[in-house]
């Protein structure tokens, strides 16, 4: 039952290039239980940032997110995330993977791997779960990616542009893949990504944020079922609007 | 460039050492240089085996081994522990980096005068010299693997929940383990060649000592012998040292 | 606990150098007021103070008598020299010539592995029972341990050429000479040059120890020598002195390779 607050979050990075200065400017956000959520914008718009500060692996300079009226302090906690490069650990196998999630909450040994071996079946990955990462192609990766995450059945998702590193085809097969993951196991999700189709593709709203300063420029809801049509002339005016808010 | 299939590989390998053998064989029995000197493969063991009793051969190998034991044991386990510690914990880094980088230029052997002051001529001295061997390069490798390790598995590490050491044990060490292990490989190898060359120097037992006594007794034999039987010992430790790292770590870590 | 979890940025990490550099200087100040209070005897640690007294004497009185640190020094670098260079100079011809045809590599591969794994300085009895006691059993033995490890990496470097790069050399016409002296030898540059750095302190590691061995003059003859007369200030100054000389080599070639490699961030083959 999660519902994340974010409250007039600024970012200030005091770094030695020109790029110093607010990441973030005020940003306030609510999303709702079980929302899928996605944020858009140019790279350096501080999505990537804003995620961070959501998932507590970085502080705000100023402003606070709360989680289900909880304030974040820092990560873990039911806030799983799953990262453009798969960051997966390397010397265990896709099943081992995903078990790390669940020793890290103590479960007894049994348990775990039966969890694993169901988020594995989930994500379509059966018979390839011995596999050490280094032998599992990019779109294999996420997949255990995104079942480790799953695995501490986190109740917020928060994804940083996952399928970022993959090859056009495998992006669009794992976009369907996630969806029916999150129609099997309901969580709120926050979705980073820098392409406006995946966003209309996926998500029940998307949040257009420019950059220098980062903002929230603009929000769009959208009331299509899934799975959509890449060709539907909503989508094709939502993508123009939002194009248009970003170029 | 066309490589050649493994069984070429290997029967070219043979030839070229069947080759080297007859090589020297064959100088020795030209007359080109004095047999005595210079003896073949062949007499050189033989000798070796009549003058040096199994006994005492026996003895002086484990002897060595005992040292290198102690002495790398030690050193790759302080070696692991301050790299770890020393790369994860930043104060702890800041103030052990520059003590170690200081004396790492001084070569292991170079302690000797000062190990033969502080510990006598006895057993601790040389374990000392070699845990010099194969503190440096063990601590220097981790610590490098520590610095290398991926920030963002430490992240997706703590977006599961962990922290502090736990973060520390189960995902900053093993992913740094290539270079530990790289570190442990090449400080054996150091610690070999300190070990012989302390056995040497300044030794009563070991296999160091064994060829520079057959010197004063003019075995050349037994130093021949002794030469091939360290070289042999030390590329088998090694080539096992090297399958445990493969079969550990080859799997799942990019060469 | 301030842990290098997240990425450290080194632009602004003065302090841990300065701490650093303070605790050391703590402990050479405990040291030595260790020794004042009689704690540390000064045979078994010199103090700082005694150690500066002793390195003044190396350098005007000598040690033995009339040797300076100046002489040892150029002794324990002709040494190394003579037997480096000869290494060297067999070993990048020879291993560019091996590594450049599989069948010698095949050839030679036992032997190579089974000479590098043989101690350097156990050869020492060997090498003195066949030129003696003089120069040439150093040079000659310092010249073995360099030359395995300089021709490992000579071949290493010519083998495992990246062949995308022979392919678009072709692409572009170029004879099979032009692509052996202009793609190959320069491909394998950087690889030749970790061959020397680790050489370098191959070679420099057998000369202490060699030295150690019949012979009174050179870095490792003082710190041996030293010993006997129980000139354990000696023997310490020595230590640091080899030390900085060995770090000078190394940081002279590293500069080298700098100059002459700058297209290659040298990447740091493992460092002992």
């Amino acid at each position: 039952m999660a519902k994340i607050e974010i409250r007039g979050v600024t970012k200030r990075y005091e770094s030695e290039d020109a790029n110093s200065g607010l990441a973030l400017e005020n940003v306030s956000l609510t999303i709702e239980h079980n929302e899928f959520v996605t944020l858009v914008g140019r790279s350096g718009c501080g999505k990537t940032t804003l995620l961070n500060i959501i998932a507590g692996l970085i502080e705000p300079t100023a402003g606070e997110v709360l989680v289900n009226g909880q304030r974040v302090t820092g990560p873990g906690g039911g806030k799983g995330m799953v990262f453009q490069q798969h960051a997966l650990f390397p010397w265990l196998t896709a099943i081992q993977n995903v078990e790390f999630g669940c020793k890290s909450r103590g479960m007894p040994l049994n348990e775990r791997k039966k969890a694993a071996s169901q988020l594995i079946e989930l994500v379509d990955l059966r018979g390839s779960e011995d596999k050490y990462p280094i032998e599992l192609s990019g779109g294999m990766q996420q997949r255990v990616a995104i079942a480790r995450a799953l695995a501490l059945d986190p109740e917020i998702l928060l994804m940083d542009e996952p399928f970022g590193a993959l090859d056009e085809l495998t992006r669009i097969e794992m976009q369907g893949e996630l969806l029916r993951v999150w129609s099997t196991r309901k969580k709120t999700v926050v979705f980073v990504t820098h392409s406006i189709t995946e966003a209309l593709m996926l998500s029940d709203r998307v949040v257009v944020l420019t950059a220098r300063p980062g903002r929230i420029r603009q929000e769009l809801q959208i009331d299509l079922p899934r799975p959509r049509e890449r060709a539907n002339p909503r989508l094709i005016a939502a993508y123009e609007e939002i194009w248009r808010n970003l170029y | 460039m066309k490589r050649l299939a493994r069984w070429q590989d290997a029967v070219l390998g043979a030839l070229g050492v069947l080759g080297l053998l007859i090589a020297w064989e064959a100088v020795t029995r030209s007359g080109l240089v004095n047999p005595v000197i210079f003896p073949g493969p062949a007499k050189a063991i033989a000798v070796a085996f009549a003058r040096v009793p199994l006994r005492d051969l026996w003895e002086h190998i484990s002897t060595s081994f005992l040292r290198i034991l102690w002495g790398f044991g030690i050193g790759a386990g302080l070696g692991i522990l301050t790299g770890t510690t020393s790369g994860w914990y930043r104060t702890l880094g800041a103030l052990t980096r520059p003590v170690i980088e200081l004396v790492r230029p001084i070569p292991p052997l170079a302690w000797i005068p000062m190990a033969i002051i502080w510990f006598g001529l006895g057993e601790p001295s040389k374990v000392f010299v070699i845990f010099l061997g194969a503190f440096f390069p063990v601590v220097t490798n981790t610590y490098k693997g520590m610095g290398g390790v991926d920030p963002i598995l430490l992240r997706a590490a703590q977006t599961m929940g962990l922290s502090g050491p736990r973060l520390l044990l189960r995902v900053a060490i093993p992913a740094a383990m290539p270079d530990i292990a790289t570190g442990i490989r090449v400080g054996w190898g150091l610690s070999f060649g300190v070990l012989v060359a302390a056995e040497l120097i300044a030794a009563e037992s070991g296999m160091g000592f064994m060829i520079m006594h057959a010197r004063q007794s003019g075995e050349i034999g037994v130093i021949i012998f002794g030469i091939i039987l360290i070289g042999a010992m030390n590329l088998v430790t090694d080539y096992c040292i090297g399958e445990v790292i493969r079969r550990k770590l080859g799997r799942w870590h990019a060469a | 606990m301030k842990r290098s979890g997240e990425t450290s940025t080194e632009g602004g990490a003065r302090w841990p150098r300065l701490l650093g550099a303070a605790f050391l200087v703590t402990l050479l100040l405990l040291w030595q007021v260790a020794s004042l209070a009689a704690l540390l005897k000064p045979f078994y640690f010199p103090p700082p103070s005694r150690l500066a007294v002793a390195f003044w004497e190396l350098t005007w009185e000598g040690f033995p008598e009339g040797v300076r640190i100046g002489t040892h020094m150029l002794v324990t670098l002709g040494r190394i020299a003579q037997g480096y260079l000869l290494a060297v100079g067999v070993a990048i011809p020879l291993g560019i010539v091996i590594g450049w045809l599989p069948i010698l590599d095949s050839l030679t591969l036992p032997i190579i592995t089974f000479a590098r794994s043989v101690a350097t300085l156990s050869l020492l009895p060997l090498v003195i029972v066949w030129f003696g006691v003089g120069e040439l059993a150093k040079v000659l033995l310092i010249a073995y341990g360099c030359f395995w490890v300089m021709l490992t990496n000579v071949i290493a470097g010519v083998k495992y050429i990246d062949p995308l790069l022979i392919r678009a050399a072709r692409t572009l016409d170029t004879s099979p000479i032009g692509i052996f002296i202009r793609v190959v030898l320069p491909a394998a540059l950087p690889r030749v040059f970790a061959g020397m750095r680790i050489a370098l302190g191959v070679g420099f590691m057998v000369i202490v120890g060699a030295e150690m061995i019949g012979t009174i003059q050179g870095l490792g003859a003082l710190i041996m020598e030293a010993r006997t007369f129980y000139r354990s200030d000696i023997s310490v100054v020595g230590m640091v002195a080899i030390g900085l000389f060995g770090f000078g080599i190394s940081a002279g070639l590293e500069q080298l390779e700098r100059i002459l490699l700058p297209w290659h961030r040298g990447l740091e083959l493992v460092r002992r």
